[in-house]
This record gives C-alpha cells, structure tokens and sequence, in this order.
C-alpha cells in the first residue's frame, strides 16, 4: 500500500473573489511506504499547502487525496499521520512528557501506556532527562525536538512536516537531520517534508520533487541515492551531483544540458 | 534583598509624617499623626477585626460569584461569535457607569438587614474585569495550536478544555488581580449608602462624624490591610495556578 497518493488536486484559493490565487495546478504526487519525499521549491509555489492537502488541513478544490488507502479526511480523524511545523507550538502549560502524551490522551490511551510510550518518544530524540521541565525552558531545537516526539507518540505510518528545522541553526538542525533519518529507519515511517534548503532536501530524501511557483506545480521528482546518510555522505561527490541537479530543476534548466 | 528599599521609603515616609504633625502644630481633623493612629488600632483591634471580617467576607463572596460569572460568560461568548458580539459593546458601557452608585438602589431593594446588596455590587464590579480579560484569552489561540488539535480531530469541548482555558488562564488573572481590589472598594464604600452597618466603610463614616479622626483612619488603614491580603491572595493563587510561569521566575 501506498503511503499518499495526490491525484490531479488543483487548490484555488478566494474562488470567485478578485483575490482568487490558483496555489496548485493539477498535481500529482505518490509517496510509496517507507519513502522519504522532500517538496522544494521558491515561496509562493504551494509545498505547504499541498502538505496540508495532504493533512486535510484545507480541502482540494478538485483531485483526490488518498492517505494510507483511505481518504485524507478519514485518516486524520484515524491519527494516520503525524505532522510537526516549523514552529515547535507546544503547549506551554503543559511538561515536556505531557505535550508529547498529548496525541494519545486524545485517542483515549490509558495514564500508564501514554507515560510510557512518551518516555520512549523522549528517549528517542534524546530528551529523556527533560520530561519534566516547562517548553518555556528548552532552547529551539530542543522544543522542536519534543514536537518531533510528539508527532511520533502515536506511531503514525506517516510523518508530515513542514519546515521543521528551518528555525534553527545550521549545527543544530544538522544533527536534527541525523536523528530525524535514524528515527525514521527505525520505524519504517514514510516521511513527506517541506523545505527550501537544497543540501536538506537532497541529504534527508529518497526522492526530491521540485515546485514552481505561479501556478503552484510539479517540475520535476528526482530520485535519491546515497550509499549511506551520514557525515561522510555529505562530503560525497556523489551528493554534491544530486544537489546540483536539485538546484538546475528549481532554476528551470533541464538536467541534460547542465555543463 | 529587593524588599529593602520600599521598605526603607516606607519608614522614612511615616518618620517625616509623623515629624510634619507634631512640629507643624498640624490640628488632628486635618492629619492626625501615625502615632495617634496606631493607638486606636491597638486600642480598636477588636472592633477593626470584626469590621474587616464583614466587609471581607462581602467582598469575598462578591468576588467569587462575580469572577465565577465573568468567566462562565466569557466561555459562553467565546463558544457562540453573535453573543460576544453583542455583549462585549454592553460590557464595556456597563462597566463604564460608577455600579457603586447602584448600592442606595439596591439597599432599598432589600431589607435593611441585608447583606446581599453589598455582596451584589462587589459581584457587578467584579464580573466586567474578569468577563472582558477571559474572553480576550479565550479568543486569542496560537494558530498552530487549532490546526494541531485539528489534526488530532479533537472535538470542540475538547479543545475548550485542554487548550483555551489552559491559555487563558494568564488573562483570567489579569482580570482576578483587578478585581480583587475593586471587590474590597465595593464591599466598603457600598456601606456610605445605607444597609447594614457591620463594615469598615460604615466605622469609617461614624468614626468622622463623632470627630474621632485617629479612629477613622484606623479603620482606614484596616481597609488598606484588607485590600493587600485580598491582592496578595490572588497573586499566590495565580503562582500555584500557573506552575509553568512561576518555574520561570524561580
């Protein structure tokens, strides 16, 4: 079974007003189990309205949705998914341990399974010492973190996240990404991820689809592969190739031609 | 020791209040000195105790049922867009006309024995301050927020519970800080008006017209006491209330 299936969605947003924005014209997308899918592309070309098409944030204007072969609508309310953003938004009344226990109290998980399975999300991001310690006293990276442990607490099949690092520092979010890939081996998810950094998209994805802007399409889908995710891996010739065609796709030349 | 300076203006300021009167020659009915005062207040604890306790415990009950309807009203305006509409220019106009002036009204509403019209204008001045504060928290949502229990398909009651009346609390506060000592001023000048003359406003009016200024103003400064333990009550209920921003502090 496919992880998400996108077909022929076109969003308009303010039909009918003088505002009308056409933010996605006829886009087709598959995210196959298990795959890491990046969506780059300028601002304005609708990666983030179509990973929320995909959450059923906002409903398609027409085109289907189908999120782990049921549609996007029914797998939300089944917590098929689960989805960070680039702000951390965590409850700030709330502990460390009880944001991330926050997914599972609302699908009714009982007291002790929903501690011990946040105890393990914390264990996983590596914050296990601070499960109870207020947001408000965290750095940046480790509230978005705990977003990212909250996102996993139900063990979603599928992991949305739109621009999770990009408030972060260049160190920070680098480790973040190492951990992200491990979490995400770990568990089997199948990822689809909103960014605009090229290195990000190319070194986290099995498959990077770029966008374009005006309307909001798809231009091109580049498969990724890496011998391997790590530091090593960035310095690889092999990754520099892959960022270069990424880059020649945002900028509209065709891979070919390239020099 | 952020506790010293206040405190030193403070006795440098009762010294020279005291010095200005006995030096002045200043005559009693115009600024009695804070010896004087102090005096009665030993000599009075008794009967300023009482008073207090019955102008307390109007302002308490007043407090609680207003901030409880304050808050329940908000829920309810918040819950339903038209009647925050509608009742939020009210509240504002309300809240705009001196409710004390209400107390003459109410007194002859009710027996001459009652304590209710007191506690009822406490109430009223209470209610404003708490309504319009929590229903600015309940309005204001993190955005992320709302479309993170959207994608946990939580449902309305739900959200009101675990993440609106969670964020508004710091609102409420803000509301409950004004209204506690507006529930002490209420309580104590209702009494200027008539009704039962058990409270500090009433030893304050009768002290003065029997010319018994040390005395009046030894009821004042129980006013004044009553007020700090009504502010400082409410400030330590918002500490405990709120463990996440006291951790901050601390």
């Amino acid at each position: 079974m496919t992880a998400v299936v996108v077909e022929h969605v076109t969003k308009v947003f303010n039909k009918g007003r003088p505002d009308e924005v056409t933010a996605l014209s006829d886009v087709e997308l598959t995210v196959g189990d298990g795959e890491f899918v990046s969506l780059i592309g300028p601002s304005g070309c609708g990666k983030s309205t179509l990973l929320r098409l995909v959450a059923d944030l906002i409903e398609p204007t027409t085109g289907a949705i189908t999120v782990a072969g049921k549609t996007a609508g029914k797998a939300r309310r089944d917590q098929d998914y689960g989805i960070a953003f680039q702000q951390a938004g965590l409850f700030e009344w709330r502990t460390v341990l009880r944001n991330v226990e926050l997914p599972l109290e609302l699908r009714g998980l009982g007291r002790a399974e929903r501690r011990a399975r946040a105890e393990e999300m914390l264990a996983l991001v590596g914050l296990a010492d601070f499960a109870g310690h207020y947001p408000a006293q965290l750095s940046g990276g480790m509230q978005q973190r705990v977003a990212i442990a909250r996102a996993l607490a139900v063990q979603p099949p599928l992991l949305l996240m739109d621009e999770p690092f990009g408030a972060l520092d260049e160190m920070t979010r680098e480790r973040l990404q190492g951990e992200l890939l491990g979490i995400c081996a770990k568990t089997g998810t199948s990822t689809v991820f909103v960014t605009h950094s090229i290195s990000e998209a190319v070194f986290l994805s099995t498959k990077v689809v770029v966008m374009s802007a005006r309307p909001g399409r798809i231009t091109a889908a580049i498969d990724i592969d890496l011998p391997a995710r790590d530091e090593a891996a960035r310095q690889s010739e092999r990754y520099f190739e892959h960022v270069t065609a990424v880059r020649q796709a945002l900028r509209g030349v065709p891979a070919e031609s390239a020099p | 020791m952020k506790a010293l300076p206040p405190l030193v203006v403070g006795v440098v300021a009762i010294v020279a209040w005291q010095l200005t009167v006995t030096l002045g020659r200043i005559a009693p009915f115009i600024l009695p000195a804070p010896s004087a005062i102090w005096a009665e207040l030993v000599e009075q604890k008794r009967n300023v105790w009482e008073a207090a306790l019955a102008s307390g415990t109007n302002a308490l009950l007043g407090l609680v049922a207003g901030a409880l309807l304050g808050v329940l009203f908000a829920m309810a305006a918040s819950r339903f867009r038209p009647l925050a509409e509608v009742s939020i220019p009210f509240a504002a106009l309300l809240s705009a006309l001196p409710i004390i002036a209400l107390a003459p009204i109410l007194n002859n509403m009710f027996e001459a024995t009652s304590s209710i019209p007191r506690r009822v204008v406490a109430a009223i001045i209470v209610f404003f301050p708490v309504f319009l504060n929590t229903l600015r928290g309940l309005r204001e949502v993190d955005p992320i927020h709302r479309e993170l229990m959207h994608t946990y398909a939580a449902s309305g009651w739900t959200f009101a519970r675990k993440v609106r009346l969670p964020g508004a609390l710091p609102y409420v506060f803000t509301g409950l800080r004004q209204a506690s000592s507006l529930a002490v001023i209420a309580a104590i000048v209702a009494e200027y008006f008539g009704g039962l003359q058990d409270g500090l406003g009433s030893r304050i009016t009768s002290a003065a017209a029997f010319t018994a200024y040390p005395r009046a103003w030894a009821y004042v400064v129980g006013a004044c006491l009553l007020g700090l333990v009504f502010y400082l009550t409410t400030l330590l209920l918002e500490r405990l209330a709120m463990p996440w921003r006291t951790r901050l502090i601390a």
